[in-house]
């Protein structure tokens, strides 16, 4: 496989091209603004704001803004196109530019590093945005490695603060999700993602926040706002309505702050892949492991991948599957026994002393024997490139394999590919959920024409369906099969109560419409509250 | 035993590009062979990505590519890979010499 890199095709201007190299449709949609906002006021917001932060840092043609508008997740009508970026160094510079933005009445929509992969990148949910980009603002405040915490800029990857502990010699871990290298926990953990090792429920083992509102004041949460502000990144709560959840899922403020706490590395770490060898085996793997996630046997959220989901990493669907329609379970299974690999892969792994760790080996070996899975050490498996990539995320290790899924559909010679958007419905971590959530699955995909490529992962007592919709972006038609399906998806899944923990700019709305009218109404007067001119990310999480 | 030699190779492999990050300052502009390490590494030469070392891209091409992204691969913004560190290493790219670690797909 080789990627086309002809240079005519890519530097070439016009739609045609961008369809070639698989931009998608978004990537060539005209921007439009804001209901309400004119183009002398855009011009006057864009004109201050290079006050602010210097023209360079200010893009607002369309060839500039090319860099936030590549997305994977689906936008068949353009309609989440961001009209320009705004990228300031510092918090003075975020709150001078909410007062443009108030002034002008020029929306802005805050990215932390803007990796959110297939729950977006840097496209907005309603038009007319301009991306208030926070990379720049990229520094470990501090590091406390008596308490284990940091306190970190929205800027700040993965990768910078892996890197910081590494040189500095601190025997603290990171907890990263998939994209970790080029993901910020600042940003994950505001869209309340998760990751795979003890510390994988990162809002849980947050502590702390710095907002800029929408009036310009800075707000601290918990302890921050005290007159010694040393227990910030060691008390989450502080006094009084806790406020941090206010700014997750959210747009009632710019997080520029964010405490966190990390997790010791073990004097000994140990991951297992454990085999399962038939579909229906999920609901008996969700019995047998609520018990050891609850009681905390098992210690880490733990996924449950499905063969389809690992082959869509490291193979092209050409590979495994040729037929007419979505591919079958038994190609699935073909292809799973030739790559080593079971129907259902469930990585878990322990963390402690040796002694810690064999008496819960034991209990965990007793608990998978009785429902006949194969429970498999490192040494067992051998080299295997998806034990390699668990056992990597399992103690906070970095790597992008899963970009590998935006090539499994329509990567072909010079191109394709490039469709990912996750959907993620929520239900308790019962065996019996498993079943209907699967068919259901299966039926929405396959009536659309897309595969079943899915894991299950345990938090603690609630079990998230991640199923991957992988599509061709390069092709409009498909790109528009996919938001419809995704949008049956939701919906479908919504009526029989399984709504979505997060999702995309594309079907934030939708989600929403999931949680109630009570619940959307009572967002809505906050929102009113604090930002009565809804200068802050309109449409966030259906919040307009 | 294998445990920490998996410890062990983890470290080495985040130690391969040290930033040198000072607490409170903002990272400073990097090598290209620290932003090849810290971005382009992870899919570029490990199976996810095409190899792009030791083909002659053209700079042009590299530059056009990373702000753009195409296919499965995103875009690297300004604020993510910085006008000076895009240059030298489109440069670095064009002239760089094989990996004969990697391996593309």
């Amino acid at each position: 496989m080789t990627v086309n890199l002809d240079r005519r095709s890519l530097l070439g201007a016009g739609a045609a091209s961008a369809a070639a190299v698989g931009l998608g449709t978004a990537a060539q949609a005209k921007a439009v603004l804001a209901r309400g906002v004119k183009k002398a006021d855009f011009a006057g917001a864009v004109a201050a704001m290079r006050k602010v932060v210097g023209d360079e840092w200010v893009f607002a043609d369309p060839e500039a803004v090319a860099p936030w508008r590549k997305s994977y997740t689906p936008d068949p009508y353009g309609k989440h196109v961001p009209v320009g970026a705004v990228c300031p160094e510092t918090a003075e510079q975020v709150q001078a530019i909410v007062k443009i933005a108030n002034q002008f009445r020029q929306p802005i929509w805050p990215v932390s590093t803007g990796k959110n992969m297939g729950y977006g990148q840097t496209t907005t949910a309603a038009p007319g945005q301009m991306i208030l980009d926070l990379k720049r603002m990229n520094r470990i405040i501090s590091v406390d490695p008596e308490l284990c915490t940091a306190l970190l800029e929205p800027g700040v990857t993965y990768r910078q603060l892996k890197d910081y502990l590494v040189e500095n010699n601190l025997p603290l871990w990171i907890d990263v999700p998939t994209v970790g290298p080029i993901a910020s926990p600042v940003g994950n953990t505001l869209d309340r993602g998760v990751g795979y090792t003890p510390y994988g429920e990162h809002f849980m083992v947050q502590c702390g926040m710095e907002v800029v509102l929408a009036d310009g004041e800075i707000l601290r949460t918990g302890m921050g706002s005290t007159k010694n502000p040393s227990a910030w990144q060691a008390f989450k709560w502080g006094y009084g309505p806790y406020l941090d959840g206010l700014f997750t899922q959210s747009n009632f403020g710019i997080v520029t702050k964010m405490g966190m706490w990390l997790m010791p590395a073990p004097p000994v770490y140990k991951p297992f892949v454990i085999r399962h060898k038939k579909m229906e085996d999920v609901a008996r793997i969700v019995e047998a492991m609520r018990p050891l996630r609850i009681a905390n046997i098992v210690p880490n959220v733990v996924l449950m991948m499905g063969a389809a989901y690992q082959l869509a990493m490291f193979k092209r669907r050409g590979e495994v599957w040729d037929g007419a329609g979505p591919i079958t379970d038994e190609a699935v299974a073909k292809a799973a026994e030739a790559n080593n690999l079971g129907m259902w892969n469930t990585y878990i792994a322990l963390y402690g002393t040796e002694g810690m760790i064999a008496e819960s080996e034991k209990i965990v070996r007793a608990a998978f024997a009785a429902i006949d899975g194969e429970v498999l050490t490192q040494e067992e498996v051998g080299d295997n490139p998806w034990f390699h990539h668990h056992a990597t995320l399992m103690q906070g290790g970095l790597n992008l394999d899963e970009i590998g899924l935006a090539r499994w559909r329509g990567a072909k010679e010079g191109g394709g590919g490039g469709g990912l958007a996750w959907f993620a419905p929520v239900a308790p971590a019962k065996g019996s959920e498993t079943k209907g959530q699967v068919e259901l699955a299966k039926e929405i995909l396959g009536k659309h024409g897309f595969d079943y490529t899915a894991a299950f992962a345990i938090g603690s007592r609630e079990l998230h369906h991640i199923i991957a919709l992988l599509y061709d972006k390069s092709d409009p038609a498909e790109e528009k099969r996919a938001d419809d399906c995704y949008r049956e998806l939701v919906t479908g899944f919504g009526e029989r109560g399984w709504a979505s923990y997060r999702t995309g700019v594309h079907a934030m709305d939708l989600v929403a419409q999931q949680f109630g009218a009570v619940n959307r109404a009572f967002n809505a007067k906050l929102k009113d509250a604090l930002d009565p001119n809804h200068i802050l990310a309109p449409g966030k999480s259906g919040i307009l | 035993m294998k445990r920490i030699i998996l410890l062990a190779a983890s470290l080495a492999l985040a130690s391969t590009a040290q930033a040198a990050q000072k607490l409170g300052e903002v990272q400073a502009q990097r090598s290209p062979e620290q932003v090849y390490a810290a971005v382009c590494g992870y899919c570029h030469g490990r199976n996810v990505g095409p190899v792009i070392r030791g083909r002659g891209l053209p700079a042009e091409t590299v530059e056009y590519m990373v702000r753009h992204g195409q296919n499965a691969m995103p875009a690297f913004r300004p604020t993510e890979v910085t006008p000076a560190e895009l240059k030298a290493l489109a440069a670095w790219v064009q002239t760089s010499t094989a990996d004969p670690k990697e391996h593309g797909r």
